[in-house]
């Protein structure tokens, strides 16, 4: 089955024309013991190439699932994901995943952390240590290369798991709550420097949070979705110049809107 | 990126690792062995010598046994079984409890058969040991590897199973496959910690074992506890169990050693 699974060069077939992400009539049934439950229900949007989306909704609408699905995590009942075209039938590399949890390998300085995926690329040990260096360095942690993770802040650790997933330079950052676990100050910190790197890096992101006006200040657009099941209930447009204050009425109109659509069907 | 690290290391990233109670613990295990002496002593005075020597005669017989050479070659008989028993224990018990806890179908396979397994004693294999390999060291190290290998096991295994499922999604994403790469570059690492606890049981437990596994004849330190005691001679058996007991410190206190350098990175 062609798709994108590890090795996507080594792939054909697909549309070549489609770009970005696009996720198309996904469906999750889970059967467990008695009724059947149906955690997502004909989700489609999608995510444009440079484009940051949020995933915003209530709990228990899927946004989980449907994360883990467009990783590659967990497979669709119906409808499938395509990166660039090509249907997503596993994990692959041209993804960078960062979880709400960070997951850092403990045993693993910050640079072998950063250095993981790479070691599984086809780099020299040149160019290995080269973007190990500019991940570092793009984070700010250069400093802290030798340090293992027992020793850093949420903060810090976060950085990494975001250096990490880039450090294999995938087409996509799919992030998962990242910045639920910091404090507050913390996460408006995460968030500005987020959006350096997006602007330096030209990634697509897409981030899924529950906290709408962190969707409001990241988000080019933001896919607002609805429970039981889970599905797409409106996709908003954010026009708002960057950067975004939160004072700014333009920005409360958008945070009020999109909780509104939250709120209406819960 | 780097705007305000200062800050959040000063919230949890720096620890100090002094410890004020050391001193005072060690003062109470001093006070704690001589309280024992003591206590030992006293009830030695109401009692024969073959019920319980005192430890001045204990001393005497071990400096003896030390001196004739009787205790060195006792010794090195038994670390002859106890290396040999212990390394192929411990690395079968690893090997197997991380292959079958990774592996669904290995474990389905192995699942009755361990279940069956487990509850015999080492003890009760010594006619096999006889049969297999004779009255030798291979037989006494058979025994001591039999032990050693479900401590190893089950340790591992449950280590094993103790891996995050999220940090093998994570190894996933960053392109992690097969089994062979998964087991090496996240499973073994992750569940390390795990491992080496059962490692360092084990270690302890064969010094235990080398008595067993010496009861068939094969000389050593067990063997010389089992003559001792044959022939009532208590001041002799304390003296070779103080034996095990250095041997079983010795290298417990050299494997934390090495176990604090090797999981350098744990919290």
């Amino acid at each position: 089955m062609a798709g994108v699974n590890g090795d996507p060069a080594a792939e054909t077939g697909g549309d070549s024309s489609e770009t970005g992400v696009v996720v198309d009539g996904v469906g999750k049934t889970y059967d467990g013991e008695g009724d059947p439950v149906r955690a997502l229900e004909e989700v489609s949007f999608g995510v444009e190439d440079g484009e940051f989306v949020c995933l915003v909704g209530p709990s228990g609408c899927g946004k989980t699932t449907l994360f883990r699905i467009i990783a590659g995590l967990a497979d669709a009942t119906d409808g499938e994901v395509r990166l660039g075209g090509l249907p997503v039938t596993g994990p692959t590399t041209d993804m960078g995943v960062v979880f709400q949890e960070y997951h850092l390998f403990p045993w693993l300085t910050v640079e072998e952390n950063v250095g993981f995926g790479l070691d599984r690329s086809d780099r020299s040990a040149g160019e290995r240590a080269a973007r190990v260096d500019g991940m570092l360095e793009l984070v700010g942690l250069s400093e802290f290369r030798e340090s293992y993770p027992k020793s850093l802040s949420g903060g810090m650790k976060q950085r990494v798991a975001i250096a990490r997933a880039l450090a294999v330079d995938p087409t996509l950052l799919l992030m998962d709550e990242p910045f639920g676990a910091v404090d507050a100050q913390t996460r408006e910190m995460l968030q500005r420097e987020l959006l350096d790197v997006w602007g330096s890096t030209g990634k697509t992101v897409l981030f899924v949070t529950h906290d709408v006006a962190e969707a409001v200040t990241l988000a080019d657009r933001i896919v607002v979705m609805a429970a039981e099941p889970g599905r797409v209930r409106e996709v908003v447009d954010v026009d708002v110049d960057r950067p975004r204050e939160r004072g700014d009425p333009a920005f409360g109109e958008h945070v009020a809107r999109v909780r509104e659509l939250i709120g209406a069907h819960r | 990126m780097a705007t305000d690290i200062g800050r959040e290391l000063d919230g949890n990233g720096l620890r100090t690792g002094f410890d004020l109670d050391g001193p005072r613990r060690i003062l109470r295990g001093i006070a704690g062995i001589v309280g024992f002496l003591a206590l030992w002593y006293l009830v030695s005075l109401t009692q024969p010598a073959y019920v319980l020597p005192s430890p001045a005669a204990v001393a005497k017989t071990f400096l003896e046994e030390l001196a004739s050479g009787t205790m060195t070659a006792a010794l090195w008989s038994s670390v002859r079984h106890w290396i040999p028993g212990t390394i192929v224990g411990t690395g079968l018990g690893v090997g197997a409890g991380v292959a079958f806890a990774w592996s669904g179908l290995l474990d389905d396979v192995t699942a009755p058969l361990v279940r069956t397994l487990r509850p015999v004693p080492p003890l009760a294999l010594i006619g096999f040991a006889i049969a297999w390999f004779g009255i030798n060291d291979a037989g006494a190290a058979f025994i001591i590897a039999v032990g050693a290998f479900w401590i190893n096991f089950y340790a591992a295994y449950g280590a094993v199973e103790g891996v995050s499922k999220d940090l093998l999604d994570v190894g996933r994403t960053l392109g992690v496959r097969g089994d062979l790469d998964m087991v090496r570059s996240i499973v073994l690492p992750a569940s390390l910690p795990g491992i080496m606890t059962g490692i360092r049981t084990g270690l302890g437990r064969c010094w235990m074992l080398v008595v067993a596994s010496e009861i068939f004849g094969v000389p050593g330190v067990g063997r010389e506890i089992l003559r001792a005691s044959n022939n009532l001679l208590v001041d002799k058996v304390i003296a070779y169990i103080l034996v095990l007991s250095l041997m079983y410190l010795l290298v417990d206190v050299a494997f934390r050693a090495a176990q604090r350098r090797v999981l350098i990175w744990q919290a």
